[in-house]
């Protein structure tokens, strides 16, 4: 119990005991409220920024939207209860957050800052003019009251002290909640490979957007009681200055720690107050923080709080690493048993001669060049279908639009008789296609076994849901699925460890993994050998046999062998067209194939010199 | 007799954490052509990015003319007088043919002139005006192998220049290929597609798991069917 | 609904303070479209430049000596800039190089506090620019006038050395693949080095010539970091020619909407922007693909 919620405990005595410690420190009481006044925004912040990986330069816009609904609504007396005040300006900066993410989370990286930041920019226009008449415009809200409790009246000092600092704890639990919830271990997931999150069949855009929305609404919170403290809600909680310093001062302290922007405004709001009593130094205070802040930047990275808690982590990951074999070393022979997946994508009743996959006239030109064209085939329901061809044949440009995941310039794909094209790769992963890549796509620094939690989340709980309450790993029939999965890429041993620690052959099981996790009918399967050992690719090959017993494979390969071996029929592209379709039998026979490997330029003109296996 | 004029030494390349080439040695003499031939993932490619500095060797010696190379950055291996014409071409989509023309002669010792160029591959003067995201993929290697051309190259590099052609320009880049060669260029060429390979190089490595498995003519290789089967797959 | 007078005024300062931002935001999107990297500290820059003009022109009273001499002074920032700090984070996350090129933008500025006092100081109007020109639709300040001609002059320089030159040749084939540009033997760092010192350059001269038209104080870069921002944002990304345009239509916008209702006219712009976004979120110069 108490290990469980340690870090909650931590907290609250931490918050208890500030009071009686940190006043002897320069900490007036005021001081402390400010701080905790950041630490509540700042958690919603690192959930958006640490936690997802959205970087944003906009929170001042909810923050001074909450601040001055709930004053302008307490100073004109509409609403009497604080409480009530603060609830409904958390919800307008919420509403508003859903606004201005619907349009940032369309895109990301450079785009998204800069349009957080120039709607920032925008509400703190509206609130200097177009609103000033409800907003004070440059004088702001003089006179908001503090809040009661049972009939007492919140005094500034320390009954308000108290008071935020529940608040603070409140918010706090609920953040950890949520970055443990399955809701969290998404929103991990797309911070670290928001491709690959996607693919599995989670929606990234909602994610994002849900997450946006409740950073907002701590925001607005905070702002609502920066009011409240003050007994004056300022104008400048709108500007630039504001989204800045919580960006700083989550670095500072440590970005996707969650208390990294609490350390951070201490250090921020101490200097600045105490700085400022010394002569000659007074002005510089900012300039140091600056500085502190590209160092920060540049070598440490992880902040305060962050290098803290790298440091206690650090010997678990440690005893994990060494447990993993150097590279090159051979690969533990792995056991091949496939248990049966608990969870799979639900299966379309059709005809037993409906294929599983269906491409018609399957086209792709990136400008002059035609990439794939025109080509068609089908999937025998439960065979293994291999596609090969020489590089640069159109295999991986066609795997891609057999899974929805670039649109193609012509021509359709069905599934089990249902046109897929066009859904994208998050729908196409939900109706039952899993794929692994050509080159990795994993969630590098969760373990082998979130890895795959990942994946089997998406099929337990669809492409979007806001359980932000419940343990990740409290859904039974997920856990199934990611025992079953991790034990049928060999990987049981590996469970606990980084993704980023494994070697690669096993890194490359786990690719397969995340696919084989999703449950999918059809799996499509792009160069699982490649770079693997001679020893890693029989087993390989096994594993591959014994996945495809249950479900539908297609599969991209070089490794001919392999292919000879494993595939009921085969499909050859080349130069992006379709040249061969049959058994291995009839391929390895196939003048054109073997005229297509050696590069179809045969007799003519090259009399004498042709090479005849 | 001189020293070669491209000597590898055995060089260990690694992507990230795996181990692409182990102990790879060849030597490309002047004037000669070499094919470097092998399945994919043999690492060919690699070879190749890693004379020319793309990637660093961790261990092993290249040498051109002499003069050891190995970790210097590709614009100084350039400058140098070694060309790598990459697999996927590389052209840039947004200038003119006769922007990436002129581009790559800009810091080249002795540049070819654009009338040579267009000379030697009639089709670009056709197309000088076109962006190279217009060109089909001939002309794009085309314009690939001239970008080296107008460096006046010592030795190119010509990585798969072949691939996902059709015949009939893969014919006529064997011809161009073939010329150069006779006029005493130095190439060391990867290629999957061995006819063609084998039609203009003087001397073939094989390369299997990056390692080099097997050196000796086109006529020996040819003659060994057993080989090719083994290691090329055909 | 205003008079035609006051909307053809309206437009023509709306000329002159896009010509200004479509400066600044060329520095900003030449970076931005070459070595991938937003450059928070732009408006700081354009801050230094404007303090160093203040120095060199009261000093020495000459215009033409202070301009020349905060280039060089930006030129020197520029390198120092790119080689201490920027350089090392060409290989990190877009979000790594926001913080680190707004944290040196933090410390532009508290830099400037801490020489030149937090107080708003003025560049007088240089001897030649004084005095107003009639031009037949309305009166204009003849600094102002020439402010015109002298930044549409700049661009054009820049549009020459990026599109007439084997420099922009080289920076242009670097947008699209700066390692191929190196297998063909050119210097990319040194090549990017160029670039970034331009662009530093670039936000410098536009502080310098507008110093005499507004205050010089060391917060007042922010404002204009942003909506560079949301002109390139409206130009599309790393777009040169978007980055001129851009300037120009939020030009337009600020100063014709002030036309009507003065306090919409910031407003108007971010709301622009917001539309675009959801019309044609690649801007209008702007190819998909890229960021």
């Amino acid at each position: 119990m108490a290990r469980r919620f340690g870090p909650e405990l931590a907290m609250a005595l931490v918050l208890i005991a500030a009071p009686f410690v940190l006043p002897h420190l320069g900490f007036s009481f005021d001081l402390l409220q400010r701080i905790l006044d950041w630490g509540i925004i700042g958690l919603g912040f690192d959930l958006l920024f640490g936690a997802t990986g959205l970087l944003s330069f906009g929170q001042a816009a909810f923050y001074g939207t909450g601040g001055f609904v709930s004053a302008y609504l307490l100073t004109a007396h509409i609403v009497g209860s604080v409480w009530l005040a603060l609830a409904i300006g958390t919800v307008a900066a919420g509403l508003f957050g859903l606004l201005v993410g619907w349009l940032a989370v369309r895109r990301i990286g450079i785009y998204f800052t800069m349009i957080t930041l120039a709607f920032g920019q925008m509400a703190f226009f509206l609130e200097n003019s177009p609103l000033a008449g409800l907003t004070g415009g440059e004088n702001g809200l003089p006179g908001v009251p503090v809040p009661s409790l049972a009939g007492h009246k919140l005094t500034a000092g320390e009954p308000l002290y108290w008071a935020l600092a529940a608040i603070f704890l409140a918010g706090f639990v609920l953040a950890r909640r949520i970055l443990h919830s399955p809701f969290g271990t998404v929103l991990r997931a797309i911070k670290q490979n928001t491709a690959r999150a996607g693919m599995t069949g989670h929606s990234v855009p909602a994610y994002k957007l849900a997450v946006f929305v409740i950073a907002a609404l701590y925001a607005g919170l905070a702002g609502g009681l920066l009011g409240v403290l003050q007994s004056y809600m300022p104008p400048d909680a709108f500007m630039l200055d504001t989204s800045g310093q919580l960006v700083v001062q989550t670095v500072i302290g440590g970005v996707g720690t969650l208390i990294g922007p609490l350390v951070g405004a201490t250090i921020w709001l101490w200097l600045r107050d105490n700085l400022q009593l010394i002569p000659h130094l007074g002005a510089l205070w900012k300039l140091v923080l600056g500085l502190i802040f590209i160092a920060l930047v540049v070598v440490l990275k992880r902040g305060i709080a962050g290098e803290v808690a790298f440091l206690v982590s650090r010997r678990s990951t440690r005893a994990a690493e060494q447990d993993v074999p150097e590279e090159g070393g051979e690969a533990a022979v792995m056991p091949v048993k496939a248990p049966a997946l608990a969870l799979g994508a639900p299966l379309v009743a059709t005809g037993p001669d409906v294929p599983a996959l269906r491409a018609i006239g399957v086209s792709k030109f990136y400008g002059g060049l035609h990439a794939v064209e025109g080509v068609s085939f089908d999937v025998r329901r439960g065979s293994i279908h291999a596609v090969i061809g020489p590089n640069g044949a159109g295999k991986s440009t066609l795997f891609k639009m057999l899974k929805d995941e670039i649109p193609p310039t012509a021509g359709e794909v069905l599934l089990f008789g249902n046109r897929i094209t066009g859904l994208g790769p998050t729908r196409t992963a939900q109706l039952g296609i899993g794929k692994s890549n050509q080159l990795n796509q994993l969630f590098l620094d969760m373990t082998a076994e979130e890895n795959l939690r990942i994946a089997a989340l998406a099929r337990a709980r669809g492409t979007f849901r806001t359980d932000l309450w419940r343990e990740a790993s409290s859904l039974p029939e997920v856990e199934r699925q990611v025992r079953a999965a991790i034990e049928t890429v060999g990987l049981a041993h590996r469970a606990q460890v980084p993704a980023h620690v494994l070697p690669y052959g096993e890194k490359r099981r786990l690719e397969i993994g995340i696919a084989l996790a999703t449950g999918p009918n059809v799996l499509l399967l792009d160069e699982p050998l490649a770079g693997m050992s001679p020893a890693e690719r029989v087993a390989t090959r096994a594993l591959v046999r014994e996945i495809a017993r249950t479900r539908t494979l297609v599969i991209v390969e070089h490794d001919m062998d392999a292919i000879f071996e494993l595939a009921e029929r085969i499909t050859v592209l080349y130069e992006g067209r379709l040249l061969a379709e049959g058994t291995p039998e009839e391929i390895q026979r196939n003048q054109a194939v073997q005229d297509a490997y050696l590069g179809g330029m045969h007799e003519e003109g090259m009399q004498g010199e042709g090479v005849h296996a | 007799m001189t020293a070669p004029l491209l000597e590898i030494e055995r060089i260990n390349s690694f992507y990230g954490d795996s181990h692409i080439l182990f102990d790879v040695s060849l030597n490309v003499g002047r004037n000669e052509v070499v094919a470097l031939l092998g399945r994919n993932g043999a690492g060919k490619t690699t070879t190749l990015r890693t004379i020319m500095g793309v990637l660093a060797p961790r261990s092993g010696s290249i040498r051109l003319d002499g003069e050891p190379i190995q970790g210097r950055p590709p614009f100084e291996i350039a400058r140098r007088g070694l060309q790598l014409v990459p697999e996927e071409r590389a052209i840039f989509g947004q200038l003119t043919v006769e922007e990436n023309l002129r581009l790559a002669a800009l810091t080249a010792p002795s540049a070819w002139t654009l009338d040579r160029i267009y000379e030697f591959f009639p089709r670009l003067r056709e197309r000088r005006r076109s962006g190279g995201r217009q060109l089909s993929g001939g002309e794009q290697q085309m314009l690939a192998i001239a970008r080296a051309l107008i460096r006046d190259a010592r030795v190119i590099l010509l990585d798969e220049p072949f691939e996902g052609l059709a015949p009939l320009i893969v014919r006529d880049l064997v011809r161009v290929s073939r010329e150069l060669a006779e006029q005493g260029r130095t190439i060391l060429v990867v290629e999957q597609n061995v006819t063609a390979a084998l039609s203009f190089a003087d001397r073939v490595y094989i390369l299997n798991n990056g390692h080099v498995v097997w050196e000796g003519t086109p006529e020996s290789l040819r003659a060994d069917p057993a080989l090719m089967k083994a290691h090329l797959g055909i | 609904m205003p008079s035609a007078p006051l909307l053809l005024s309206q437009a023509f300062n709306g000329l002159a303070l896009g010509t200004l931002l479509a400066l600044v935001s060329s520095g900003l999107t030449i970076i931005l479209g070459t070595l991938g990297v937003l450059n928070f500290a732009h408006g700081a820059l354009f801050m230094l430049g404007a303090y160093a003009m203040y120095v060199v022109a009261t000093a020495t009273g000459s215009y033409v000596l202070a301009v020349v001499v905060g280039a060089a002074f930006m030129l020197v920032v520029g390198v120092a800039l790119e080689r201490g700090l920027v350089r090392l984070f060409y290989a990190r996350p877009h979000e790594d190089q926001i913080l680190v090129t707004f944290g040196a933008g933090i410390v532009f500025t508290e830099v400037a506090r801490a020489i030149f006092g937090g107080n708003a100081l003025t560049v007088p109007t240089p001897s030649w620019g004084q005095g107003i020109v009639h031009l037949g639709f309305l009166f204009y300040p003849t600094y102002r006038l020439q402010l015109i001609g002298i930044i549409a002059a700049l661009l054009f320089a820049l549009y020459l050395v990026l599109y007439r030159t084997s420099i922009g040749l080289v920076v242009r084939a670097g947008i699209e693949d700066a390692r191929m540009v190196g297998i063909l033997g050119i210097n990319v760092r040194r090549a990017f080095l160029g670039v970034f010192a331009l662009g530093v350059v670039t936000a410098g001269v536009s502080g310098m010539l507008y110093a005499p038209i507004i205050s010089v104080e060391p917060d007042m870069g922010s404002n204009f970091l942003v909506q560079a921002f949301v002109v390139i944002v409206i130009g599309g990304l790393g777009s040169f020619p978007g980055a001129v345009v851009g300037g120009l239509v939020a030009g337009e916008i600020i100063a014709l909407t002030s036309a009507f209702n003065a306090a919409y006219s910031d407003v108007m712009l971010y709301a622009v922007m917001a539309l675009l976004l959801v019309l044609r979120p690649q801007g209008l110069f702007g190819s998909e693909g890229r960021v």
